[in-house]
């Protein structure tokens, strides 16, 4: 463990740059396991999520046991919505977390703890949920009507680029991107995205699947990983080869300190990350300010 | 006694700022199987300084003296100072909305940041009550520093004086302070909490002098805790103006705490009273063993 350290050390010292720009350039051009052109990875990642779509949520709920839900729960808990906020959900096609951080700011409890004057406010909240993918938000538009938000003019559907933002700087009081972060092509850019549109005060938030270092998990993990959820893809989604990137595409994301630096670089203060599972799923924060 | 004599050359070196409560850093990480909880903090791009902060759950304990002093003066760390000066500001917001949430969100409107800097407070409320704590122990300090009004005085008087300046600075918020306490007696905020407290009696001692008696340093330290904690609950139900009932108990406690013969007294009548009890108990006992 320390010679790894020491190592790690090392080379960072060396070769600083040369070392984050070949991951960076590796991210861009991997697609799981398989190498792609940089131009090419986006449509992949376009038609993988294109094919999952309509069984996303389903397929969450069989790979992580339910335990996603608990993991989003977290996420928005650590965020603390509040009446009035301007929040912007990216890459969050079905809208489990932009729900989540409606349902906590219209919560009763809350309501009875506010002073009156609060109740205009609460007309101001935004969330805009923007994904990429058409397919992805028109299954989350129907899943708000189902749960009786489709009149809700404070959850707003966009379809955008998470490394262009169609959004106007110093906009956004949060930002949080859940299980997104991994399928980009340029990480950074996304970030520094992120960066631009959230306001002085405003917080970064990525949930994401990370790696898992303790010893006999790790085994068991990988185990999982390889061999159950590309099954589980075939049997239950009919669609083995996108699970297998979702694997593939854990592996190749940068581990936790790494990506934290990369927030950093970003220009964001107070970067820290919370390991849920063991490393399975990672909770990154970041402060603009 | 080694310790005050540590605590003096601490405090008393250079200038006499206590660290200020942006330095609470707490350095725990306990992992359970389910959930862990270890967060880290990467604060410079250069990757040179990093330290731990942890996260809910678990008991946390500060060391204030965690943060790598040129951390303090980088100024990429300037999220501190807009913490803290959120922090002063929500505090005008504590007397109508207590000590919550909302009092910080409508601090951090006040100084123009987004309210989302609210939920970069790892504990939150219990984030205000602290700053509140440390601000009012650095003004005593200050007080105690620039004061000669302590000159004259034997030490019961100047601990009854220093007690009194300490608990008028909470008089604002009096009608929210059983608020704080509650949140400080939280298990999740109870260490940080104590050792402000033990900084505080630490504070009041050093300035009281504490050559006088022949007692344990610890003897000490309880004794001035128990009259000061006593104090500050009198204060929450009394309401005489400008708090003069508050004043006469807190006199009369640190009377009875000065006045040993009493003191000695009161311990010989504890004595006799445990003492005739258990006889008498041990007496029974005896006898139904024999009686067997």
């Amino acid at each position: 463990m320390a010679l790894r350290l020491l190592t790690r050390n090392l080379r960072n010292r060396i070769s600083p740059n040369l070392c984050s720009a070949s991951l960076l350039h590796s991210h861009a051009t991997s697609f799981g396991f398989k190498e792609v052109r940089e131009e090419e990875k986006s449509q992949m990642v376009g038609k993988v999520f294109s094919n999952v779509a309509s069984n996303y949520d389903l397929m969450n709920d069989f790979m992580s046991a339910g335990l996603h839900r608990l993991w989003k729960d977290r996420l928005v808990s650590k965020l603390s919505p509040f009446p009035g906020m301007k929040h912007l959900d990216v890459a969050g096609g079905t809208g489990d977390v932009a729900f989540r951080i409606l349902e906590s700011i219209n919560s009763i409890r809350r309501r009875a703890l506010q002073d009156p004057i609060n109740d205009d406010l609460q007309e101001e909240t935004r969330i805009y949920v923007c994904d990429i993918n058409q397919n992805m938000l028109n299954v989350g538009k129907n899943r708000a009507l189902e749960r009786g938000l489709g009149e809700d003019k404070s959850l707003v559907w966009v379809q955008g680029d998470a490394e262009a933002l169609s959004f106007e700087d110093n906009s956004m009081d949060g930002y949080t991107i859940a299980f997104g972060i991994r399928n980009v092509t340029h990480i950074e850019k996304v970030l520094t995205e992120a960066y631009r549109v959230l306001k002085r005060g405003g917080r970064f938030l990525s949930l994401e699947l990370s790696h898992v270092e303790i010893p006999v998990f790790k085994e068991l993990y990988d185990l999982y990983s390889f061999s159950v959820i590309p099954r589980l893809g075939e049997v239950v989604a009919g669609d083995r080869e996108s699970y297998q990137y979702l694997v593939e595409s854990i592996r190749r994301f940068p581990p936790q300190e790494k990506f934290a630096s990369m927030i950093a670089d970003a220009g964001f203060q107070k970067v820290e990350y919370e390991n849920l599972v063991g490393g399975v799923v990672a909770i990154h924060s970041g402060l603009k300010i | 006694m080694y310790r005050t004599v540590v605590n003096r050359i601490l405090l008393s070196g250079g200038s006499r700022r206590l660290p200020k409560y942006p330095d609470i850093r707490t350095v725990i990480s306990s992992s359970r199987f389910s959930t862990t909880t270890q967060p880290q903090t990467v604060l410079n791009p250069s990757g040179s300084s990093t330290s731990s902060s942890s996260s809910t759950n678990f008991q946390t304990s500060s060391a204030a003296g965690d943060v790598p002093r040129h951390e303090r003066n980088n100024p990429r760390a300037e999220y501190e100072g807009e913490q803290a000066r959120v922090l002063q500001a929500s505090l005008r917001h504590v007397i109508r909305l207590g000590w919550s949430e909302e009092a910080m969100i409508a601090g951090a409107k006040e100084v123009g940041i987004s309210p989302s800097i609210v939920g970069s407070f790892p504990r939150k409320e219990a984030a205000l009550v602290e700053f509140f704590m440390d601000d009012c122990l650095q003004r005593l300090i200050d007080r105690i520093d620039s004061g000669e009004e302590l000159q004259n005085l034997t030490p019961s008087q100047r601990i009854y004086k220093l007690v009194r300046i300490r608990l008028e600075m909470q008089a604002p918020y009096i009608s929210k302070w059983s608020q704080a306490l509650s949140i400080q007696a939280h298990p999740l905020n109870v260490s940080t909490s104590f050792k402000q407290r033990a900084m505080l009696i630490d504070e009041i001692w050093h300035a009281a002098g504490d050559e006088t008696y022949d007692l344990d340093w610890y003897v000490k330290r309880t004794v001035l805790g128990g009259i000061y904690s006593t104090t500050e609950i009198y204060m929450l139900t009394d309401s005489s103006p400008e708090f003069r009932d508050t004043w006469l108990f807190l006199d009369n406690r640190v009377k009875d705490a000065f006045d040993l013969k009493k003191t000695i007294q009161e311990a010989k009548y504890l004595a006799e009273a445990v003492g005739a009890g258990m006889g008498s108990s041990l007496q029974v006992f005896v006898g139904r063993v024999l009686q067997r």
